[in-house]
């Protein structure tokens, strides 16, 4: 018996496709040499096409062709063309702001009891530094960066410390305070990142961090306090330390957040519930480090130029209104839920009563 | 010593799996290498030129917008190039090397935010607690200072203990970084033209299903590799013969066509073997090799 067709199949199967996989070669070998942006708008709209006709051919040769180097080249092709296909997305029109005020302010809310925590770590510090600075003020070296306080400490004058909020009595040009605001930017950005990153490490460093800071503003307050000057500090204080304690504790909750997913994954393997939690939270320190940007602003600018109480604690309570806003209102669906139509009196008792059936 | 290549399975949006070498140790600190020199070229630029026109001035506000700059393009750089290049920085383009989504969805800009903010602490800080201990541990006890000796360590020595060269970015970031493969189609032999030179025309090697019914895929492969050495002129015309009186014995091949023409026999074998084998593939039927049923 003879065996029947001499050709196998699969020589067919190549000749047919063998020009759509040299097309999408060519626009791969484009697409990964010099980018997207080199595709012009018909070969951009050739590529996933070629790309599924592709990945069809790889399933279809994979089960039925016996050329081992035709499948190996189908593999590499459609592996290249993937990536030149989700490489990454192109941004759209309005990616930036739907980045701002929509993804950022919903992730945040998203970690609510890591933000619980957090907050909850740099107030005990503050409390901590507080309550031990009330036994013996000596603490406050222990607590307080010399470098960061600036001559702030207890065995300053009150008059040095209140020009200090003030800005007078300081022998600096007022360029130079610029200068340090960026400075204290740049520094504070690097904290906050450094915080995030920590919460690697199971959150410890991130939980420390936040209280370490704590124990520095329970310091300050202490040390104000003992000079009667709490009212004036807060005023300092707060135009730029919403954005900016803000933004520590967003960086310390992200961290957490990290810690929080190493130690119970759930369902999921450790390495998948890292992965997922620290996506979800990047985008929380990028945001963080844009209001370490804004709190330097009010700094180098605002705080320099307004020396009065009253203005002090106006600009606080409008930096708090957008600071809360954006995080706790922007980026709410804005889909309105339709009034449900008033039912009768018997349906309503009825309808009540069957989901308190579900409820319990 | 050459690293050996790790295969990574990637499964796409369209659910065929996709296989990626694995970027080797090397490679990834020769394109980190070069990002480097880059990126201290660009911030060294613009902090000398910030300075510089800060000292002419006499502004300090401008050298700060330097400093800020210069922080904004050491975290920015590798965020930017991976979000615009589709996940390369030109020291990865240079080495041919992408990061890709590990779940197989395109590769999101939070990933790649994730991945990058954590070099910081992967790289930095190890390198601060060799060269300068006493400032990163300060003057904590010793169970402080030994686990977290014991975790830099293990963060820094992650890309060296895991398989897929994942460094702690890449974990936290859910990201792979892969080679991008070089794809090359081979001319196929048995698409060619079964006349050749030696035969008259119209004596066509043929072989009956029973003949063809001997060999699996293995053996086609094995085949398949030495016709392509034969091409590219590896083969002696000895060695030919053996492996074609061979395989004429074992399936029942009379004549003395193996041992005259083993070339011709060889070929036109392949060509018919392969047709079987998918033929009985459609109906199912798989014959891994001659061991298989």
């Amino acid at each position: 018996m003879k065996a029947p067709a001499q050709t196998p199949r699969s020589v067919a199967f190549r000749k047919e496709r063998e020009g759509q996989w040299y097309e999408l070669d060519r626009l791969v070998e484009k697409a990964l040499k010099s980018g997207l942006k080199a595709l012009d708008a018909s070969e951009l709209h050739r590529l996933p096409v070629l790309y599924r006709a592709t990945l069809s051919s790889l399933s279809v040769a994979r089960r039925t062709a016996m050329d081992r180097a035709l499948v190996e080249y189908l593999e590499a092709l459609a592996s290249r063309a993937y990536l030149a296909v989700y490489g990454s997305r192109r941004s759209t029109r309005g990616a930036l702001r739907r980045a701002l005020f929509e993804t950022f302010p919903r992730r945040v809310r998203a970690l609510g009891l890591e933000l619980a925590l957090s907050t909850g770590f740099l107030t005990l510090g503050a409390v901590v530094a507080w309550a031990l600075m009330s036994i013996e003020p000596g603490w406050y070296d222990a607590f307080v960066d010399p470098a960061l306080a600036g001559g702030r400490d207890p065995y300053a004058s009150t008059e040095m410390l209140r020009g200090a909020l003030y800005g007078e009595g300081q022998d600096v040009h007022g360029d130079e305070l610029g200068f340090f605001a960026q400075f204290l930017f740049v520094h504070n950005a690097r904290i906050g990142l450094m915080c995030f990153a920590l919460g690697f490490a199971a959150g410890i460093p991130s939980a420390l961090l936040l209280f370490s800071n704590g124990l520095m503003l329970g310091a300050f307050l202490h040390l104000y306090h003992s000079r009667g000057l709490l009212f004036e500090l807060v005023g300092w204080l707060l135009p730029h330390g919403i954005p900016e304690i803000g933004a520590v504790i967003l960086c310390g909750a992200a961290g957490l957040h990290l810690g929080r997913a190493m130690l119970t994954p759930g369902r999921r393997t450790i390495r998948d519930a890292l992965a997922d939690a620290g996506r979800r939270s990047a985008m929380v320190v990028a945001g963080a480090v844009l209001l370490f940007g804004i709190a330097g602003l009010v700094e180098g600018i605002f705080r320099q130029a307004v020396t009065d109480d009253g203005t002090r604690y106006l600009m606080a309570a409008f930096n708090g209104l957008w600071f809360f806003g954006w995080l706790f209102v922007a980026g709410r669906s804005r889909v309105t839920r339709p009034k449900r139509p008033r039912p009768a009196a018997t349906a309503a008792t009825a309808a009540t009563s069957s989901s308190s059936e579900e409820a319990a | 010593m050459r690293e050996k290549d790790q295969a990574i399975e990637i499964i796409g949006p369209e659910g065929v799996p996709l296989h990626f070498p694995a970027a080797t140790l090397s490679e990834r600190v020769m394109a980190f290498g070069v990002d480097m020199a880059l990126l201290f070229l660009g911030v060294a630029c613009v902090l000398i030129l910030f300075v510089m026109a800060g000292a002419g001035s006499g502004s300090a506000s401008i050298m700060g917008i330097g400093i800020v700059l210069a922080f904004l393009i050491q975290h920015g750089y590798f965020i930017v190039f991976e979000t615009h290049w589709q996940g390369a920085t030109p020291g990865k383009r240079l080495l041919r090397l992408k990061v890709v989504s590990r779940d197989g969805a395109g590769l999101q800009t939070d990933a790649v935010i994730a991945r990058n903010l954590m070099r910081d602490v992967e790289l930095f800080v190890p390198a601060a607690a060799v060269s300068a201990p006493e400032q990163l541990y300060g003057d904590a006890p010793w169970w402080m200072i030994a686990p977290t000796a014991i975790w830099l360590l293990v963060m820094l020595l992650m890309p060296v203990l895991s398989r897929e060269r994942t460094r702690v970015g890449d974990l936290v970031g859910g990201t792979l970084v892969v080679r991008i493969p070089k794809a090359e189609l081979q001319s196929d032999e048995a698409a060619r033209s079964s006349l050749m030179p030696g035969l008259p025309q119209g004596d066509a090697i043929t072989f009956t299903t029973q003949q063809l019914g001997h060999y699996g895929e293995r053996e086609l492969e094995t085949l398949a590799d030495l016709i392509r050495k034969i091409d590219q002129g590896k083969v002696t015309p000895y060695d030919l013969q053996i492996v074609a009186t061979t395989i004429a014995q074992k399936i029942g091949f009379g004549g003395d066509l193996p041992n005259r023409l083993p070339e011709r026999f060889l070929r036109s074998f392949y060509k018919q073997q392969r047709a079987h084998l998918e033929r009985r593939l459609l109906f199912g039927q798989r014959k891994s090799s001659k061991y298989d049923g």
